[in-house]
Parts: structure tokens; C-alpha cells; sequence
């Protein structure tokens, strides 16, 4: 059924592109660019207001330091001299921004430009804001005019202004450069985050469809990736070297699973066929018992095969324990010596322990122990006839260190990583009974205590379990 | 007769158990529910008990446990399919129980609910007597009739053990726990290598022999008839 799984994920995937074109609105990466946009825009906004307000300030300082200038040149000036100043004045102005007239006490214009006197402009005060016409053009109103007014003789006024209306001008260009740069930038903002959102939303897509794959079996699929520094690319490489990893333990686990099926099978054949032998040729009890028991003893090797599978599992499940204790390793190495003792006799190989001080280790007595045996009981098969096996404890270098040494055929480079593979036998020993699962235990009951385990190269056999004096109990 | 309450759920198991319990002279009562087995437990009294850890209704070892309370003594052989790397298992074996691993052979079974209905009984003796076979405890020696015997002293270990429970069936796993204390099965015979080295030194070339390999089983230690 996974292929069926495969393409129904595909068509899921081809129904959802129609729903793409809106989802990418909803998407954050979009989201994100349209925020970024509006604060943008914002920025631009208060910048080229900022501007403004600095121009405008600067204008009308100005203005007003020219009509004080001017007021004070008119106010110096002749009286008949003056009004002939004041209509050159007026006449030099083509814009129509300049305002200039001189009133009686009465307020009655007497000469320029302005069409009545301004109430609230007092004589002698500042430069101030105050809303006047222009004589000849009274009705479109009076804008507001920066002005000053100066008394003359005979009760006489001066007044001088200019309209900074200018100013509102500025604000109008101000402005449309803020809409022609600003709209433009905002939808290239908008746009950039829209065409960011479906990119990776194509990205995702993408990814997607190849998980689908993955999930339905195809474990050689790979994420895509460019080989570019970019955010995406890196992860589907972290993934793709996961995936990797992932294959290279599937299928070793698989080859596992074939080297449990060969190796069972081989006992299991075996009994089967004494049986079958059994059945069609006994002719007695007694040869019928003989293959039945033959038979078992086969069984019996096929369950050992399970038990030591299971017992590895074990091991390599559990934790660290709380209830480890101290254990005296020299003691312990006595004690397995002591059980191999007749095996080594019986092959003619020296087996003696060789330590110095009393050394102690935190750990689970009864599994050292086992990985010990575990270790002993390979170096007396490995070593020939009146070779030697020895024990010895060593120290050194922060480490209580375990070694086995013997003066068998040791384990070349080559199958340095073998032996710790399931099942592995080296050729040269295919010979030797065994469940060739030893090392893996020694090497699961090394790993939980926080051990390590060396296996030296040849020629003769030398393994070292080394325990780091983090893990050394106290006497 | 001796009665042994056996609690476990797989029905094939149970009936294979039971029948061979039932040839052997057994009185087998059997139970597929750990509530049901604690209550049978507590009216029938068996003279042990076999009990599977994983059951429906309560697991085995919190059966054993609330029946301790009670202080009900009776014997008990707990089978699992998980190994012996567990406190509570090696709590189990210091009680005086016994712990078996599952798959296992049925005269393995069988030869442990033996030793725990025989279990020898504390005694001050110093010397063990089997028949001709004499075991002086305090001096470390051994003598077959007037014949001395030279032992080593694991092999006098094992000869103990074996005398302690002569004319039961010993197992190679139980000599490994029980006298080694080894919890785990090693690659080599290594009972045999030693039972060997036993017998050679017990049972003389011109005399009938004591120590008998069951096949396929393990050994036992009898007096000669």
C-alpha cells in the first residue's frame, strides 16, 4: 500500500495549489514583509515631515530678518524719499509677495501696497504673523503675512510684510516627493515579501512532497538543496545528513536482521533434518530418543541465539543505576580465572591475574563481571595450544585500566570495527562454536557503566576496558 | 501431595506447565489473572507457587508482594520475558524465590520448583553425608569410604552445593547462580568442564558412580543403592 499512500499525497498537494494564490497572504514570511513595509513607511513619513517643519522654520527666520532689514531702511529714509522707495519697492516684486504701505493716525493709507492697517500689529513690536490684503486685489482674501510696523512722525505708520505662503508651496513639493518615492518603495515592499512568501512556500511544498516519499519507504530521497549559504539550503542539509544517517542504520539493522535469520536457521535445518531422518528411519526407541535429542540440542542453540539477542537488548536499554556499588576488580578478575581455570587447563593455556594494588570501580558487579567473563572465555578459544591468557589491572593517566591479554592471532586493522558488528566472525575462526555476540555485550555493559572499550590490534589478542576515575568508586 | 498454584495468562504455556506438573505428581492449580491468583493464593494455600510477571488484573511480583505482607511464606518461581537487570529481581532472589527467564526449557523449570519445595533446612551439622560421601565443612575435607578426597576449593564449593541437594536434578544455570554466581549463561561449558573435574575425583575407575549427568538437563548427586 505505500505507493497508494504516495500518490493520493501527491494529488492532495495539486488540490492545494489553487488555494496557494491567497495563502501566501495569510503566510508569515509576508506578514513580516508587510509590517516591515508600514514601519518603513512610517519613518518616511516622520523624516519628510521633520524636513518640512525645518524649512519652514528656516524660511520665515528669513523672511523676517529681510522685512526688519527693510523696515528699518524705509524707516530711515527721508519722508520724501520714502514713499518713491516704498513703490520701487512694490513694483520689483513680481511675485506679489511683498507688502509695504504707510498709514496716517487715522489708519488712512497714505502710501503702498497695503489695503488697511491691520488692527493687532502695534507699532515698535517684532515680526509677527497677521492676515492683510494687498490694495488692487482685495477680494481673494487676506492670507496671513509675516509683518512689522514702525511709527513715523506725525503720528505716521510703516508697515512692511511678506507672504510666507511660499512656504506651503515647499510642503506641496515636500510632499510629492514623498508620494513619488514612498508609494513606489511600499509596493516594491509589499511585493519582495509577496514573492518571498511563495518562494518558500514553494520551498515548502517541495520539501514536503519528498517527506511524503520518504515517509511512504523511499528512504534514498533527499531534501534539495543548492549549494548556497542560505537558511533553507543548510537545513536541508542538516536533514539530508540525517537521513543519511538514518539509511546507514536501517540497513545495517536490516543486515542484522538477515545475520539473526542465517544464523538461526543454520541449528534449526540441522534438527529439522534429524527429525525428519529420525522419523522415517528408527527403528527403535532408543533411535528415536537419539534424534529427538539431537534435535533439541539444536533447538537449544537457536534459543541461546535469542537469549543473548535479547540479553544484549537488555543491557543496551537500561541505564546507569543508582544501585550501582563499589566492586573490587582484582577480586573479580580472581573469581573469573578461578571458573575458567580448568577450561584453560584442559587446552593447555596458562591463565594467571596479575594486579598490584586493590582497585574499586562503580559499576554492577554481576554485568562486569559477564563482560570480564565474556572476554576471558574469547581469549582461551582464540589462543592456541601452550599459549598464555593473562589478567591484569593496571593505573595510569586518571584510568584503572582492565586488560586481557593473550598470544592468539589478535584482531588485525581491518576487523578492528568488525568485531563489535553482530554476528561477526573472522573468517580464520569459522570454525569456533559461539553466538558471536560476545564483544557486542562486553561492549553494551562497557558503554552503560561509561567505560571504554580498546581493542588493540595484533599480532595476539589485547583488550583493554577502561574505566575513567570519574566512574572509580572509594574504597 | 504437593500442590503448586501456577498464575499465568497464556493458556498454551499454562497447559503445557500444568501437564508436565500433573506427570510429575503434582496437584496444579491454575489461574490466568493476577487478582483471581492472589485470592486462590490466600484460600488454597499451595506448597509453592509459579507465577508469569506480566498478568492482567496485577502484575506477578505485586501478587508475591502483597502475599509477603500477609506473611505467606509459600515459595515462588517467577517467569518473565524480561532478563534478570532489574533490583526488584535480584530482591526476589534474596528472598528465597527464584527467578526464570523466558524462553526456557521445561526441566529447568520443573528442577527449580524441586529445589524450592526442597529447600534444605538450616541445620549445625558440620559434615554432610551422601551415601559413602562425607564432607567435613570446618576441616575442608572429603572421603568416599575410607578413599580421601583432594579437593580444590571451588570444587569443594560445588560438591557442598550438590550434597546439600543430593537426588534432585541440579541444572547447569542453577550450579551458575547458585554456586558461581554468575547470572548469565558464558559461551563455555563451563559446568561441565568442572562437573568433570568433580566426578573424576568422586567417583573412583572401580567404583559405582554418584554423580549422573541427565541429558540435556544437568546432573545429580545420589547415593549409591
Amino acid at each position: 500500500m505505500p505507493r497508494a499512500g504516495v500518490v493520493e499525497a501527491g494529488e492532495a498537494i495539486v488540490r492545494q495549489g489553487s488555494k496557494h494564490q491567497m495563502q501566501f497572504i495569510r503566510s508569515n514570511t509576508f506578514h513580516w514583509a508587510a509590517a516591515l513595509a508600514a514601519l518603513f513607511a512610517a519613518f518616511v513619513t516622520i523624516l519628510f515631515g521633520f524636513i518640512y517643519f525645518k524649512i519652514d522654520d528656516y524660511l520665515i527666520a528669513r523672511s523676517d530678518g529681510m522685512i526688519t532689514t527693510q523696515v528699518n531702511f524705509f524707516a530711515a529714509l527721508p519722508p520724501d524719499r520714502r514713499i518713491a522707495a516704498l513703490d520701487d519697492h512694490n513694483r520689483q516684486d513680481s511675485r506679489g509677495v511683498h507688502f509695504a504701505g504707510i498709514f496716517d493716525a487715522n489708519g488712512n493709507r497714505i502710501a503702498g501696497n497695503i489695503a488697511r492697517l491691520p488692527g493687532d500689529l502695534a507699532a515698535g513690536a517684532g515680526v509677527k504673523s497677521v492676515r492683510m490684503a494687498q490694495a488692487n486685489d482685495e477680494e481673494t482674501g487676506a492670507p496671513l503675512v509675516r509683518a512689522v510696523a514702525r511709527s513715523l512722525d506725525h503720528g505716521h505708520v510703516l508697515v512692511v510684510g511678506r507672504n510666507v505662503d511660499e512656504t506651503r508651496e515647499i510642503s506641496r513639493v515636500v510632499g510629492g516627493a514623498l508620494g513619488l518615492g514612498l508609494l513606489p518603495a511600499f509596493c516594491f515592499w509589499l511585493l519582495a515579501g509577496a514573492w518571498l512568501s511563495v518562494r518558500a512556500q514553494r520551498r515548502v511544498e517541495e520539501v514536503n512532497l519528498r517527506v511524503q516519499r520518504i515517509i511512504a519507504g523511499d528512504l534514498r530521497e533527499r531534501l534539495p538543496h543548492r549549494n548556497i549559504d542560505e537558511p533553507f539550503s543548510r537545513l536541508a542539509a542538516i536533514v539530508n545528513g540525517m537521513l543519511d544517517e538514518l539509511e546507514t542504520t536501517i540497513h545495517a539493522l536490516a543486515g542484522v536482521g538477515n545475520d539473526i535469520a542465517h544464523d538461526l536457521r543454520t541449528p534449526l535445518t540441522r534438527a529439522r533434518l534429524t527429525l525428519e531422518r529420525g522419523r522415517t528411519n528408527a527403528t527403535t526407541l532408543e533411535q528415536l530418543q537419539g534424534a529427538a535429542d539431537k534435535a533439541i540440542a539444536g533447538i537449544d542453540q537457536s534459543l541461546s541465539i535469542v537469549t543473548a539477542l535479547l540479553r544484549l537488548a537488555e543491557i543496551e536499554n537500561s541505564r546507569r543505576s543508582s544501585a550501582f556499588g563499589n566492586v573490587e576488580l582484582g577480586e573479580m578478575l580472581r573469581e573469573v580465572c578461578d571458573m575458567y581455570e580448568p577450561i584453560a587447563e584442559d587446552k593447555q593455556v596458562a591463565l594467571s591475574v596479575g594486579t598490584s594494588a586493590t582497585l574499586y570501580v562503580r559499576g554492577d558487579r554481576d554485568l562486569l563481571l559477564e563482560a570480564v567473563a565474556n572476554l576471558v572465555d574469547n581469549a582461551i578459544k582464540f589462543t592456541p595450544r601452550s599459549g598464555s591468557v593473562k589478567l591484569e589491572l593496571l593505573r595510569g593517566g586518571g584510568e584503572t585500566i582492565l586488560r586481557v591479554t593473550d598470544t592468539g592471532p589478535g584482531i588485525n586493522d581491518q576487523e578492528q570495527e568488525a568485531v563489535l558488528r553482530r554476528f561477526y566472525r573472522s573468517d580464520k575462526i569459522r570454525n569456533t562454536p559461539g553466538v558471536g555476540l560476545g564483544l557486542n555485550l562486553v561492549s553494551a555493559i562497557v558503554k552503560l557503566h561509561g567505560f571504554r572499550l580498546i581493542i588493540h590490534s595484533g599480532p595476539g589478542g589485547r583488550v583493554e576496558i577502561i574505566c575513567p576515575d570519574e566512574f572509580v568508586g572509594r574504597a | 501431595m504437593t500442590k503448586v498454584l501456577l498464575i499465568e495468562d497464556d493458556d498454551e504455556t499454562a497447559g503445557e506447565i500444568a501437564a508436565e506438573l500433573a506427570d510429575r505428581g503434582f496437584d496444579v492449580e491454575w489461574s490466568s489473572d493476577g487478582l483471581d491468583g492472589l485470592a486462590k493464593a490466600r484460600d488454597l494455600r499451595p506448597d509453592a507457587m509459579i507465577v508469569d510477571r506480566l498478568l492482567p488484573g496485577m502484575d506477578g511480583l505485586t501478587v508475591i508482594e502483597s502475599l509477603r505482607k500477609d506473611q505467606v511464606r509459600t515459595p515462588v518461581l517467577v517467569l518473565s520475558a524480561l532478563g534478570a537487570v532489574d533490583d526488584r529481581v535480584r530482591g526476589l532472589r534474596m528472598g528465597g524465590d527464584d527467578y526464570l527467564t523466558k524462553p526456557f526449557a521445561v526441566v529447568e523449570l520443573i528442577a527449580r520448583i524441586e529445589a524450592l519445595l526442597r529447600r534444605p533446612p538450616e541445620t549445625r551439622e558440620t559434615t554432610l553425608r551422601v551415601g559413602q560421601l562425607e564432607l567435613d565443612l570446618i576441616e575442608r575435607t572429603a572421603k568416599r569410604g575410607e578413599r580421601e578426597i583432594d579437593l580444590l576449593p571451588r570444587e569443594f564449593r560445588l560438591l557442598e552445593y550438590m550434597m546439600r541437594r543430593s537426588d534432585q536434578l541440579l541444572t547447569r544455570a542453577m550450579l551458575l547462580e547458585e554456586v558461581w554466581n554468575y547470572k548469565f549463561v558464558p559461551a563455555t561449558n563451563l559446568v561441565d568442564v568442572h562437573m568433570g573435574r568433580v566426578r573424576h575425583k568422586v567417583d573412583g575407575p572401580d567404583e559405582a558412580p554418584m554423580i549422573h549427568n541427565v541429558r540435556g538437563a544437568g546432573f545429580i548427586l545420589r547415593a549409591v543403592s
